[in-house]
This record gives structure tokens, C-alpha cells and sequence, in this order.
């Protein structure tokens, strides 16, 4: 599984690092910085959790190829 | 009988109705049904309430703008900044703001926030009772706001007259004639001006760790900001960051305290308080509505929309979408998946939204903490405002130690 932000989409919410601060991170303004683009399987959940949860919709995650 | 809201016939909506204030939530799930775009009673601007429309419309800012006519001016001279100006300007203003309220900052504040909170409690914790927006809603936004900008505590009554003066000017005037009103409006907007005035002069002369120093120091390429501009951002600061935290203090423990199973789970397991902040600012949304200008003639849902015409993005609605929010009717603080928008969409995304959800964070653990098993005074009823759905009477009685 890989994570993809789309920066441009990003307003800054921060719940992505709210609720998964193991794989986002943010810079100073508060945006959101990919700390792990390919999770552990034991992070997924909490991937997804972020996902669901951008009101941006800036975040995608990918079945790996 | 009165019409009913919304009225399906005439496709309008009244947005100042006391079913709106008091228990929005069925109001919106007949709009959603009935008329997901209307009209405004009495304005006739339109009124937009599906969360799909919303979100488009709250990030098209060449197409919905932020920049109002000067008649919805509340008491300012010039726009405020950021929130009535458009990108790329915004964007200039948002990039120097943004890192003083961004998380990581607003994490350095709690612990005074949280001794604030508590500070607050203490005064009433041993007599049983409290009315809750006086006591605790309305003080405790406002201490965070003299703490964030460095301002003294002392000056905490001047800021909340300050704030009804603009917000609320019959409270400060008692009376109801609307030039009086507006009069107070003007000359309450002159003492914020002359207020901070002297707060930027002092800060030029002798600095000290704070964001109104940070203000004075900052820069947009290679400019410092001018006095207008930090005098607008100040005014922006008073009148988003006081009343609307307030106001979602006052709706959250309503609705704690009409729910008693909710609020049980709560003081037993206070992990459980982000999440329950989130899924009760999807479900309280107390700031309902977001306005927008349209700068051409477009089509949502079969709405005509006029350029120029003031269109009411109904974010309180869009949170009750069943296509975004599977039973959306039912507060659950397990929910998975909440993309609400009480703190909008797109560039304009509420600057204060870290430090909103600190506070209410905060006060909530806080209060939880001290105060556990609490109601509402039997006999009595909450009252909510208009518009931003403040709890303005919320007597709350609990089992004195």
C-alpha cells in the first residue's frame, strides 16, 4: 500500500497528523509532510483512519504495484 | 400557524428560526430532503446545503469570494485579513499567519489554557450549581486569547464588552432600535482600532515573546506589515476566536447533559474527548452557515445564482449529508470516518482551528475531570441565539462535594 498527499489540496486541517502521527507529519505552516509513503501492515489502519478523516480529500492510498 | 422551515412550496428557509438555533439537526434533514438549494426568508440570497455543493463552492474562491460588500461590516473600516480577502493575497497573509497557530504552537499554550480552565472551575466546583456560558463558555476563549496575543488578563471584561460591542451590541446598548445598534457597532470598532493601536506601538518600542510583537516583525516579501494590516488581522482575531468557541463549549455540554448515557461515557474514559469533539462539531456545527459572494451568473441544483448575489454556504447542513455521513442522524463518538466542515473547506479553512480544538480539548477533559455527573437546573430549559448558536442560558447543576 503506498500513501500519496496532494499538497495542493492541503489546507492544513491537521488531522492527518492528528490521528496518524507515525506515517504524517506537518511543516511549519502546519501542512501536512509524508513522513512514510509505504506503511507497515500494522499502520494501514491508521493510514486509512487519516485518509477518512481529510476534509481536503488529500489524501490517496494506492494498492502497491 | 407559521409557515412551516423550510417551506417546500416556496423552496425558502429562515435561517434566524428558533428551531434552527435550538435543534438544527431535523431542520437540515428536511432540507435535504425537501430543498437542498433555496432561498433565504426575508434576504432572499441563496442557501446551499448538500455537502458536495458546499465543499465545491468553498474551494472555488475565483468563483464564490470572500471579498463582501462593506454592508455586511461589522463595526470594521476595512476588510479583515485574512477572511475577506481572496487568494493570491489570502494566500501571502495565510503563509505569515499559519505558523503562529499552527498545532505545535497551540500545544505550547495548553498547559496555561488547562490551568485557566481549572482556575475557572474552582470558583463554583463546591456550590453545585453554575450557569455555564457567564461562568466557564465565554471567560475561558477569552484568556486564551490574551494569552496567545501576550495581552494582560486584567483586560479580560474590556475584551468581552469589546466583543458584545461588535457581536452582540444590544447586550452593551439595551435597546433594540437598529441605528443605535449599528451606532454602538461603529464606535465599538473605533476603540478595537485605538486598543490595538497602542498595543503596536508599545510592542515597536519594547518587544517581548508574542504574537503581537511577531505581528509587528513579520514581514509579506521583504515588507513589514503596515498598521492596517495588523489592526485588520487583531479585529479578525476578536471577532472569530472569542464567540465561536463559546458558543461550541455551550453546545457540547447541552448536549452532554440532555444525553446522559453520552456523557457517562465520556467521564468514565476521557480518551474518548477528541473524537467526541469532532463527531459533536459535525453534529452541533454552531457556526452554520459561511458566506460567500458570486462573482458570475452559476447554476447549483437547478438554482439560478445571480453575480453578485450573497450565497449562504449552509456548512451546519452539509454536516448532516447522509451521502457523506452514513446515519448522519446519530451522534457517535466511535465514528470512523468525519470529513465535517465546521472548520470550512478550502483556503480560507478556519486559521484558529488548532486552537479551537485545544480549547475545547482542554475544557472538556478539564471539566469532565472535576465535574462528571452533571445536568440541567430542573425546570429550566437552555437558550440558543440566532445565528451562531451560542447557549446563552445554560444553568447546570451537579452533586456539591
Amino acid at each position: 500500500m503506498k500513501v500519496r498527499v496532494d499538497a495542493a489540496r492541503c489546507t492544513g486541517h491537521g488531522r492527518c497528523y492528528d490521528l496518524a502521527p507515525e506515517i504524517f507529519g506537518e511543516d511549519e505552516e502546519g501542512h501536512c509532510v509524508l513522513l512514510v509513503s509505504e506503511p507497515a501492515p500494522e499502520q494501514l489502519d491508521d493510514a486509512r483512519r487519516a485518509a477518512d478523516n481529510c476534509p481536503e480529500r488529500a489524501i490517496q492510498l494506492d494498492a502497491a504495484g | 400557524m407559521s409557515a412551516p422551515n423550510p417551506d417546500p412550496e416556496t423552496r425558502t428557509v429562515n435561517l434566524f428560526d428558533g428551531e434552527l438555533a435550538r435543534c438544527p439537526q431535523p431542520v437540515y434533514q428536511r432540507m435535504h430532503a425537501q430543498c437542498p438549494v433555496a432561498r433565504a426568508a426575508m434576504t432572499n440570497s441563496p442557501v446551499i446545503s448538500r455537502y458536495e455543493d458546499v465543499i465545491k463552492g468553498l474551494r472555488d474562491p475565483e468563483l464564490f469570494s470572500s471579498e463582501m460588500d462593506m454592508q455586511m461590516a461589522l463595526g470594521t473600516e476595512r476588510p479583515m485579513i485574512p477572511q475577506q480577502i481572496d487568494p493570491p493575497l489570502q494566500t501571502r497573509y495565510r503563509k505569515l499567519l499559519d505558523p503562529h497557530f499552527s498545532r505545535k504552537k497551540m500545544i505550547e499554550l495548553e498547559p496555561v489554557i488547562r490551568a485557566d480552565a481549572s482556575a475557572l472551575i474552582d470558583r463554583f466546583v463546591d456550590e453545585g450549581h453554575c450557569d455555564f456560558d457567564p461562568d466557564f463558555a465565554i471567560p475561558l476563549p477569552c484568556h486564551a486569547f490574551l494569552r496567545l496575543c501576550g495581552l494582560p488578563q486584567e483586560d479580560l471584561d474590556l475584551f468581552l464588552s469589546l466583543k458584545n460591542g461588535i457581536i452582540r451590541p444590544q447586550l452593551e446598548t439595551k435597546s433594540i432600535d437598529m441605528e443605535v445598534n449599528k451606532k454602538a457597532r461603529v464606535e465599538t470598532g473605533h476603540r478595537i482600532y485605538a486598543y490595538f493601536e497602542d498595543v503596536i506601538d508599545d510592542r515597536k518600542k519594547s518587544p517581548r515573546d508574542d504574537l503581537m510583537t511577531r505581528l509587528v516583525q513579520s514581514e509579506i516579501d521583504g515588507h513589514r506589515l503596515t498598521r492596517n494590516d495588523i489592526l485588520d488581522i487583531c479585529f479578525l482575531l476578536i471577532l472569530a476566536g472569542l464567540d465561536t468557541v463559546t458558543a461550541t463549549l455551550g453546545c457540547n455540554i447541552a448536549y452532554l447533559a440532555a444525553n446522559p448515557d453520552q456523557r457517562r461515557r465520556i467521564s468514565a474514559d476521557p480518551e474518548l474527548i477528541p473524537n467526541a469533539v469532532e463527531e459533536l462539531m459535525r453534529w452541533e456545527t454552531p457556526v452554520i452557515a459561511v458566506p460567500r459572494v458570486a462573482t458570475r451568473d452559476v447554476e447549483i441544483g437547478g438554482l439560478e445564482i445571480e453575480q453578485g448575489e450573497l450565497v449562504s454556504f449552509l456548512i451546519g447542513a452539509a454536516n448532516l449529508d447522509e451521502i457523506e455521513f452514513p446515519d448522519a442522524g446519530a451522534v457517535d463518538f466511535d465514528r470512523e470516518r468525519n470529513r465535517h466542515l465546521a472548520f470550512g473547506s478550502g483556503p480560507h479553512r478556519c486559521l484558529g482551528s488548532h486552537l479551537a480544538r485545544m480549547e475545547l480539548r482542554v475544557a472538556m477533559e478539564e471539566w469532565h475531570r472535576r465535574i462528571p455527573d452533571y445536568a440541567v437546573e430542573p425546570g429550566k430549559a437552555p437558550r440558543y441565539s440566532p445565528g451562531i448558536r451560542e447557549v446563552m442560558e445554560l444553568p447546570l447543576v451537579w452533586p456539591a462535594p
